[in-house]
């Protein structure tokens, strides 16, 4: 009898080891660095609200800069980003659908696979067909400027290549859900006389009402840790106008000189509650204007 | 769904499809504005792809010369042969062969972690299961951007750092693909296991010879996109690597634009893009539907 009580934790104990030593003991070490000074050699020493007070208040401070323009450049992707990655899968989830379509599968296939590609393969296709000498925006578009080391268009290449990656999951998602619905609303509704626009707002979009709460928390949250992008397309160019906050924070933990882990901690965790608060927001929102 | 109204409202719609003209003009309208849309979109997805195909495949000379096109005039194959014997400042090669080993190990282990707990959290009975699962997801749900700095003191302390242990192993604490499992099975009949538990069958025999099987198509599933998001991690390793022999080819490519001379040698440059890519992308031809089917199961359950 007391052999088969133990029996349970030979299948959930190994993982259970896992997430306590790479997930739970690192999300609160850092909540605890972040109230310290600390190099990631030497033992943290603990300054209380320090870190708070210099990120958040203190306007003399780099700290205070970098942070609110990296949460200024962090907050302008997610809202460039995240309606385009929700609106277009959207309408080519709704297109797919469509009756007379065919080579659905290719064309779903297409438009999937950039997302498999990692983002520093993409980037260096992406970048040369950005390159002012011999991409498209100048021998194409006629454009004299670089792309990548002027605004707005530093923040036109990060969005078009997050656009193009980011596309695919969300439309699966869509797809699946779309073609959940049944039929017979359609036909009852075109018996109506509902046009298609008429049939997408009361007849799709309240259907996938979750798939599209799920799809905006999800996308939203993943936008907020933006890094690969702004890195590798136009380093954090023009004059930092593109660094996002993930960038200031691998800066100061890992970069080059004295690591400020400390302080990275602190950004790290005000970028923590940002995602919980607006991911929160977001499902309380929706999910009371949907019901 | 087989209710007489539903069958009703079907015939009537046929009826009401064969006759006013209207319709059809309305499909066939809505049918052109849905195909222009989805090809104009295909071929702007699909021209980054070729073209850095293509251009891998053409001399330094062509590509200053010709300005944009998309197909070359004299295909070569030089650029693979640079980027290939370079083995000091940029070993595409060792790269590639250390992201085949990381996302194929990663892959193994995942699938034995998550069917092994699968198992526990949705077959056995103990006290306080669920009240354990549930908190676990529930902290797994806290931003990962906290855990980021102290995870990466773990791996040093560990000695992970510049290893591949570094990449296999902290990725097998997540919840997402045991939620996964756990709801799949919650899904299948318990009849199997508990005929086996009656004629004698111990746990550990009921998860290898019944549970096992039954769980593949999750899975697969789980085991692709394990493969390719550890295939395309970048953070990570750009953070835990610093030697260049070690180095996934994601972190790699990052050097690329200095060693290759920023847009210098582009050939070389796409032609090591091309070869990072090729992996995840054959994986995805073999396994198409699996990507496809997968996030159906995703959002039966979110829907």
């Amino acid at each position: 009898m007391k052999k088969k009580s133990l029996t349970p934790y030979f299948f959930v104990g190994p993982h259970l080891i896992l997430f306590i030593v790479f997930i739970l003991l690192p999300t609160l070490y850092g909540i605890y660095a972040s109230f310290t000074q600390w190099n990631l050699i030497n033992d943290p020493v603990w300054v209380g609200l320090a870190n708070y007070k210099t990120i958040l208040f203190d306007a003399e401070s780099t700290f205070y800069t970098q942070f609110m323009n990296g949460l200024k450049n962090t907050l302008i992707f997610v809202v460039l980003s995240v309606p385009i990655l929700i609106v277009i899968p959207l309408m080519i989830a709704v297109s797919l659908e469509h009756k007379k379509v065919k080579m659905k599968n290719v064309i779903q296939s297409i438009l999937y696979i950039p997302g498999l590609i990692s983002i520093s393969a993409a980037a260096l296709i992406w970048s040369l067909i950005f390159n002012k000498q011999l991409g498209i925006t100048n021998n194409v578009f006629g454009s004299e400027t670089v792309w990548a080391a002027n605004q707005p268009y530093a923040w036109l290449i990060i969005i078009v290549i997050t656009v193009w990656g980011g596309v695919g999951g969300n439309m699966i998602i869509y797809r699946a859900s779309i073609s959940g619905v049944s039929k017979d609303l359609y036909e009852s509704a075109e018996m109506d006389g509902a046009g298609p626009v008429r049939r997408f707002s009361s007849i799709t979009l309240p259907s996938i009402r979750f798939p599209l709460i799920y799809t905006f928390v999800m996308t939203t949250a993943g936008a907020f840790n933006v890094f690969g992008q702004p890195l590798m397309m136009t380093d954090g160019g023009p004059r930092q106008s593109t660094t996002v906050l993930m960038m200031y924070i691998r800066q100061l933990a890992f970069g080059h000189g004295e690591s400020i882990a400390g302080m990275a901690s602190a950004m790290a965790v005000l970028l923590g509650l940002v995602i919980l608060v607006i991911s929160a927001l977001q499902y309380y929102v929706m999910n009371r204007n949907a019901s | 769904m087989s209710n007489p109204v539903v069958h009703e409202a079907n015939a009537d719609t046929k009826l009401a499809r064969s006759g006013p003209k209207k319709a059809s003009t309305n499909i066939s309208v809505s049918k052109y504005m849905a195909y222009t849309f989805l090809i104009l979109l295909c071929v702007l997805w699909a021209i980054p792809v070729i073209f850095g195909i293509t251009t891998s495949f053409r001399s330094q000379a062509e590509v200053v010369s010709s300005g944009f096109s998309l197909l070359p005039d004299n295909w070569i194959f030089d650029n693979y042969v640079t980027i290939l014997q370079n083995t000091s400042t940029a070993p595409i090669l060792r790269w590639l062969m250390n992201s085949v080993f990381i996302a194929t190990m990663h892959t193994l282990l995942v699938i034995v972690v998550i069917s092994i707990t699968g198992y526990g959290y949705s077959r056995m009975n103990f006290k306080g299961r669920d009240t354990l699962f549930f908190t676990l997801l529930g902290i797994s749900f806290f931003p990962g951007v906290v855990n980021l700095i102290p995870s990466y003191k773990i791996i040093d302390a560990l000695g992970w750092v510049n290893t591949s242990w570094a990449m296999i192993i902290p990725g097998l604490a997540g919840m997402g693909n045991i939620f996964l499992v756990r709801q799949f099975m919650m899904g299948v009949p318990k009849d199997l296991d508990e005929s086996a538990r009656v004629d004698g069958a111990g746990d550990f025999r009921i998860y290898y010879s019944i549970i096992l099987p039954l769980m593949k198509p999750v899975l697969i599933v789980c085991g692709l996109f394990s493969f390719t998001g550890s295939w395309n991690d970048f953070l990570w390793p750009v953070i835990v690597y610093t030697d260049v022999e070690k180095m996934p080819v994601t972190a790699g490519l990052l050097l690329l634009q200095d060693i290759y001379g920023n847009y210098r040698m582009i050939g070389q440059l796409m032609g090591s893009a091309i070869l990072a890519i090729i992996p995840t992308l054959l994986l995805f031809l073999f396994a198409q539907k699996y990507f496809v089917q997968s996030i159906n199961l995703n959002a039966g359950i979110k829907g």
